[in-house]
């Protein structure tokens, strides 16, 4: 196990850059989650870490040692894939054994590894077969299993879950945390999925456009975003943003509605109002709205209103009859607003 | 855009339709051609191999006697052992059996691994080097035949296997197909072994070369057949039975005073024969190397 230090790393390919110095201290054991839309350089750092693609400039330290210009298999890490990369003419016992097979351990050695890390992925009874007679589910568990044997000092993933179904997802995501409960790795893990990122992470990095956003426990980030990015990126629905400017110590936006503000709020350079649609609520002296579309999901109701000109998502835990077209009030929780500057910048 | 794409799909359906009928006369002719071209002078070579009077050979090959023997005999293949003599077949099977061998087996090795390199290596001018390879395809190998000889008879290389294996055991052919085939092959495979801590001779070892096995079996085949019919450069290189192959032998059957017909004809069986198991042996990854390709493309 390591720490890992990644300090001011650009990457560019050929004259296009596309990682603008980033820079993040990961702890030893920690779980930290990349994530970002499509394209924002998430697989370019991991490979970076790696040491498959090089990089253009700034350090990256692993367990305090530069390994800048460190082979792969110097560097001491495992990583999965999102195509897992089995080798396909090879057992599940030998894929795993491969790497300690290369280092010379003795059969037997070999053996006994690779059936620890069977009986904790639940492999055991796979171990003769080929990668092509398991299911999806079997390959990603060998694809980690090959990880685990190796007791590398970080574990490195991208997007290992996204070749799988819905509800197999959701397994694996608790199979790997409680894995790293149990093991306490270093582990990177790259993902799109914000769901995948806030429940197993102990930190997100959020990335977009080849630079890091915010850094942050899952709450953190969720409670207090620092940017409109980060707010919109983190939380599902996303959170509403309404532009516009304060006036006569309330919010009015664009479209014409009036939000309120915590009272004696007078910061003026605020451009943007935001609430989760979690904390928003029916209320009969709220801002006026008119339902478009109600969802109900059984445990929560989705609502579409429009406030002034704007659609805004409301979550309710309630089972409330609505309509659409109906005349509604709706309150925002006022200790949990986030307000953004004209840059986009959280001021509260 | 799906109003637009229904008609063209009842278009393609019934013009598949139609062609069925045409598609079928197709076949049947293509069959006899085959047949007749093929075939046929398989078959004759066949039956006038067991026939014992050469001139009766000669005799039937205008007509339909061609195609039958009424006694039939194996005494054409008696020399089949003789590994010394003016008809030792033996010799010459033994001969071709040792360069094919030869010539596919390094070459195998020495293609895949420069196919491998072409594909996965991290040498510089990778691009260039592959598309001179894939320049000197288009030279015929009789066009630099001349000067190869007399590079070889200078060095001294004249009448031994040596000259008959390595010229031929490279080849930008070869060395095309198996980049092309491990291109194909998913970079993370190649990277996933490069952080179990494979070096790039191990991942073309463990990994790369037991994926290859349609296109070991493809190039085994072609080359496999290619040095079997080898036949203008042994006549250059050659002076004495020692290391002539069948193909050449055949040849000097029909000499100026005997013409060893029925010897040829055997012989001419003789030669099918190992080309045909080595055919058969690959055939099923051969086969499957081009439905595989055909699939996927
Ligand atoms: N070999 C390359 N040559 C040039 N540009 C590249 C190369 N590899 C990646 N890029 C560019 O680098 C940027 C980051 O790519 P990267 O694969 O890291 O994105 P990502 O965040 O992993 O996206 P995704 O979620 O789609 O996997 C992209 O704009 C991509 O086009
Ligand atoms: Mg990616």
């Amino acid at each position: 196990m390591a720490s890992v230090t990644i300090e001011q790393v650009r990457k560019q390919y050929g004259a296009v850059p596309v990682i603008h110095g980033v820079s993040m201290d990961i702890e030893d054991g920690e779980f930290v989650t990349l994530v970002g839309p499509s394209g924002c350089g998430k697989s370019t750092l991991l490979r970076m870490l790696a040491g498959l693609e090089d990089i253009s400039g700034g350090e990256i330290r692993i367990g305090g040692r530069l390994v800048n210009d460190v082979a792969p298999k110097e560097r001491d890490i495992a990583m999965v894939f999102q195509s897992y990369a089995l080798y396909p003419h090879m057992t599940v016992a030998e894929n795993m054994g491969f790497a300690l097979k290369l280092k010379g351990g003795d059969k037997a050695a070999i053996g006994k590894r690779v059936k620890e890390a069977a009986d904790i992925l639940a492999l055991g009874p796979l171990l003769d077969r080929l990668p092509k007679q398991l299911s999806g589910g079997q390959r990603q568990r060998v694809a980690m299993g090959r990880a685990i044997v190796r007791h590398p000092q970080v574990f490195l993933f991208d997007e290992p879950l996204s070749n799988l179904d819905a509800k197999l997802r959701v397994t694996m995501r608790a199979e790997i945390k409680d894995l790293h409960q149990r093991l306490k790795t270093t582990t990177v893990y790259v993902t799109h999925d914000q769901i995948e990122a806030m429940t197993m992470a102990d930190r997100i990095v959020v990335m977009r456009g080849g630079a890091v956003e915010q850094i942050g426990k899952p709450l953190e980030l969720y409670d207090r975003p620092a940017n409109t990015f980060v707010a919109t990126f983190i939380g599902s629905p996303a959170m509403n943003l309404f532009e516009g400017s304060i006036g006569d110590g309330q919010f009015v936006t664009d479209g014409g509605a009036r939000l309120p503000l915590p009272a004696g709020y007078s910061v003026h350079a605020v451009r943007t109002y935001g609430v989760r649609p979690e904390h928003l609520a029916l209320s009969e002296n709220g801002v006026p709205a008119t339902v478009v579309v109600v969802e109900p999901t059984g445990s929560e109701t989705h609502v579409v209103v429009k406030i002034g000109s704007a659609d805004t998502s409301l979550v309710l835990r309630d089972r409330i009859d609505l309509e659409p077209g109906q005349q509604i009030a709706v309150a925002p929780d006022l200790s949990k607003l986030h307000l953004f500057s004209a840059s986009g910048t959280r001021v509260n | 855009m799906s109003d637009l794409a229904i008609p063209t799909v009842q278009a393609k359906v019934k013009s598949e339709r139609s062609s069925i009928g045409s598609l079928h006369m197709v076949q049947t002719a293509s069959i006899l051609v085959i047949a007749l071209v093929i075939v046929s002078p398989l078959f004759m070579l066949l039956i006038a191999s067991l026939k014992d009077d050469r001139f009766q050979i000669l005799a039937d090959m205008g007509s339909f006697r061609a195609f039958w023997v009424s006694s039939p005999t194996l005494s054409n293949f008696a020399e089949i052992g003789n590994l010394s003599g003016e008809l030792a077949f033996g010799r010459y099977l033994v001969n071709s059996l040792i360069i094919l061998a030869s010539t596919v087996g390094a070459g195998l090795i020495v293609n895949s691994m420069a196919g491998f390199v072409l594909a996965w290596g991290s040498l510089r001018g990778r691009a260039l080097i592959l598309s001179l390879v894939i320049a000197l395809y288009v030279i015929p190998q009789e066009s630099i035949i001349m000067p190869l000889v007399i590079m070889v008879s200078r060095a001294g290389m004249t009448d031994t296997f040596a000259v008959q294996i390595v010229p031929w055991i490279a080849s930008p052919l070869y060395i095309f197909l198996f980049y092309q085939f491990f291109a194909q092959l998913p970079k993370e495979l190649f990277e996933a072994a490069e952080i179990d801590g494979a070096s790039v001779f191990r991942i073309y070892r463990s990994i790369f070369l037991p994926l290859s096995l349609p296109a070991l079996a493809t190039v085994s085949i072609l080359m496999g057949i290619e040095s079997w019919n080898q036949y203008l450069w042994p006549i250059l290189v050659t002076q004495t039975d020692y290391a002539r192959p069948i193909a050449v032998a055949i040849a000097t059957f029909f000499g100026q005073d005997s013409i060893y017909w029925d010897r040829a004809m055997a012989a001419s069986v003789l030669m099918m024969i190992p080309i045909l198991a080595l055919y058969l042996a690959f055939q099923r990854w051969f086969v499957s190397s081009f439905v595989g390709s055909a699939v996927k493309g």
